[in-house]
């Protein structure tokens, strides 16, 4: 087995270290504070080719593959989760879609443009009455010449609101239900019919837009089905196991934070004549952090090598994304409580992190969920058929 | 005009940890970065070529254990960069660099313009460029802030006693770069890639020249060899201050008043 990097991903690393330390950690508090989306920002990563990072270079990405797009996810999230969640829901389940099921035109006409940073994507799949259980979508389309027509809505868009480009599911076919009666489409956000309803106050990841969208007869022609007619449900399925798979390596850059930022905290704060550092208390806190980060760092970039290997991964996406998200929260709670008072202070970007961090165990499905992906999954093997 | 830089690489400062309890340094995260001035000179190399026809060839300011700025320099927008390799090299001082770069040079077809960081960050090196500008025969304008070319002249802009100065100077022309002077660009996401795996439009952009096929090995062979033991010089210990920050602060600026007395 080899564990190490390629020469190529560790100067790519250190290329987005680079560039998340001068361009996206200055602005971090600065939009949280002001719940605006760093548009700039997600431009400049769109010029350099990050917002391509693991699309192929005919397609206008980079060509690093799943694991690029990981070290990515974790060195942004590193120092901003909110531009992290936007950069993760432009490339990682918006475009993803596009790339795992478009045809060529299909790429050509949308992907180009997204990877370059010159158009923005989300990924409409969530509604009010289909969050965990995403199989009962109710937004339609019909079938009407060379066209469809959706109606209906989606709730909790990231991106949404700033969106050029949203792969929409949409029912094409109730009686087939979920596998056979759903379709994915891209639709472009300045036709008509199309609308952002509202925007999302949230608690945590301010700095991203998380919209309400309304299709009322958008039309949207034949040629945009993602896929085929009555396949949404793979793609969506597909898209979103890639998607758990760089959140768990969002989480590595949250729980990388909150290590680094305690143990700096236990070097310089005295209590009782000495470091915190010397104090065993704060040493079991700071191993654990450590040992939990080393495991998922190991778990994350295992799974992008099967990813990028051709590789069966969609079980562990699962762990990536249950298991990530879960450290990320305990570890953030940790170096909170060793800071003590200033840890609960808008003065230390630990605060922002723990709200920041909620959002890693609900979004793109449930901690619930997943555990209940991963159960199906290991009864499957042994002729169990477990329902939700 | 062809544009050649020089760089050198540097010990990420970020990854070391100085421990004066303990009279060390602790290297936590072995990294290099290209010496900053030097990536000035980059900078500056990269903002003439944006601005007219012009190729940027990066060359080392030292022998190097391996490519990896020179890549980087490619993958920010340099044209071609050449490793120099071969074991003579090794020991090779300024006096010795000065000779290798200077036929790298004339194997290149020779340059208008040459730029190098007037320092480098961890041994405050700085007569490279000005051998340089001797050895290639041209004029030479040290610690500049800006450079740009027009009309067949390079200019750059000075600072003498706290004022700007403009320059020119017909080239062949080297150019020293202060550190700070300019900001480095982000690499191309596709560049980098492809220049790590020798492949696209850069695959080509990296060639390894023996030094031994470009100067004899007399040319080669160090002014000054180091005989003996190596040994750390003998410093006084540093001053610890307490209390308030003020109090800390009144304590450092009374031990600096001091030191300067002395």
């Amino acid at each position: 087995m080899d564990f190490t990097f390629s020469p190529e991903h560790i100067a790519l690393r250190r290329m987005i270290r680079e560039f998340a330390e001068n361009e996206v950690a200055p602005i971090a508090a600065e939009i949280d504070r002001d719940h605006q989306v760093p548009m700039e920002t997600m431009r400049k990563l769109g010029q350099v080719g990050l917002l391509g990072v693991c699309f192929p270079q005919e397609y206008g990405g980079m060509g690093a593959g799943e694991m690029g797009y990981c070290i990515l996810m974790e060195e942004i999230n590193r120092v901003c989760t909110s531009t992290g969640t936007n950069v993760g829901a432009h490339i990682g389940i918006g475009a993803m879609a596009i790339y795992l099921d478009g045809n060529d035109e299909q790429k050509r006409r949308y992907l180009i443009p997204l990877a370059r940073g010159e158009q923005f994507a989300a990924f409409g799949l969530t509604e009010s009455g289909a969050g965990s259980d995403a199989a009962a979508i109710r937004t339609r389309a019909v079938r009407e010449g060379d066209s469809w027509i959706l109606d209906g809505g989606k709730v909790f868009i990231t991106n949404g609101g700033y969106a050029d480009v949203v792969t929409v599911m949409a029912v094409t076919d109730p009686a087939l239900g979920a596998r056979g009666g759903i379709t994915a489409f891209i639709v472009e956000t300045d036709w008509e019919g199309f609308k952002v309803a509202r925007e999302e106050d949230k608690m945590g990841i301010r700095g991203t837009s998380t919209a309400e969208l309304v299709f009322e007869e958008l039309r949207v022609p034949h040629e945009n089905v993602l896929g085929k007619v009555g396949e949404g449900f793979v793609t969506f399925m597909k898209s979103l196991d890639m998607g758990r798979l760089t959140l768990g390596a969002a989480c590595i850059g949250g729980a990388e934070m909150a290590l680094e930022s305690a143990v700096r905290w236990a070097k310089t704060r005295r209590q009782f004549g000495a470091e915190l550092a010397s104090k065993q208390a704060i040493q079991w806190k700071i191993a654990d952090i450590a040992t939990e980060l080393e495991a998922l760092r190991s778990l994350v970039y295992r799974v992008a090598w099967l990813v990028d290997t051709g590789q069966p991964f969609s079980q562990l996406a699962a762990m990536c994304k249950l298991y990530g998200s879960e450290v990320a929260s305990r570890a953030i709670d940790i170096a909170l409580q060793i800071h003590g008072g200033l840890g609960f202070s808008r003065d230390f970007p630990l605060e922002r992190g723990f709200r920041d961090a909620r959002i890693g165990e609900i979004y793109e499905g449930t901690s619930e969920v997943q555990r209940i992906v991963i159960a199906s999954n290991i009864f499957r093997e042994h002729g169990v058929r477990i329902r939700p | 005009m062809r544009i050649i830089v020089i760089l050198g690489r540097v010990l990420d400062p970020s990854g070391i940890v100085v421990k004066g309890s303990a009279g060390r340094i602790f290297v936590n995260r072995e990294e290099y970065l290209i010496q900053p001035a030097d990536a000035c000179a980059l900078e500056a190399a990269l903002r003439i070529k944006d601005g007219m026809a012009a190729e940027v060839v990066a060359l080392p300011r030292s022998p190097l254990p391996d490519d990896d700025i020179l890549r980087q320099a490619i993958a920010r927008g340099a044209d071609r960069a050449i490793y120099l390799t071969g074991p003579a090299l090794k020991a090779a001082d300024e006096a010795a660099m000065t000779g290798v770069l200077t036929a790298a040079i004339e194997r290149l077809g020779g340059a208008d313009l040459v730029l190098i960081g007037s320092t480098t960050l961890d041994t405050g090196q700085g007569q490279l460029g000005l051998r340089l500008a001797e050895a290639l025969g041209g004029a030479q304008i040290t610690g500049a802030w800006q450079v740009s070319s027009a009309d067949g002249q390079v200019q750059a802009v000075l600072q003498r006693n706290g004022r700007y100065v403009a320059v020119e100077a017909d080239p062949p022309v080297v150019v020293t770069l202060l550190p700070g002077a300019r900001k480095l660009r982000y690499p191309d996401g596709v560049r980098l890639i492809n220049v790590y795996r020798g492949v696209g439009e850069v695959g080509d952009a990296l060639e390894a020249w023996d030094a031994a096929d470009l100067v004899d090995e007399a040319a080669l062979t160090p002014l000054v060899e180091s005989r003996g033991k190596e040994f750390a010089p003998e410093r006084e210990r540093g001053v610890r201050a307490s209390g308030t920050p003020a109090e800390m602060a009144q304590a450092a600026a009374d031990a600096l008043r001091q030191r300067m007395r002395r």
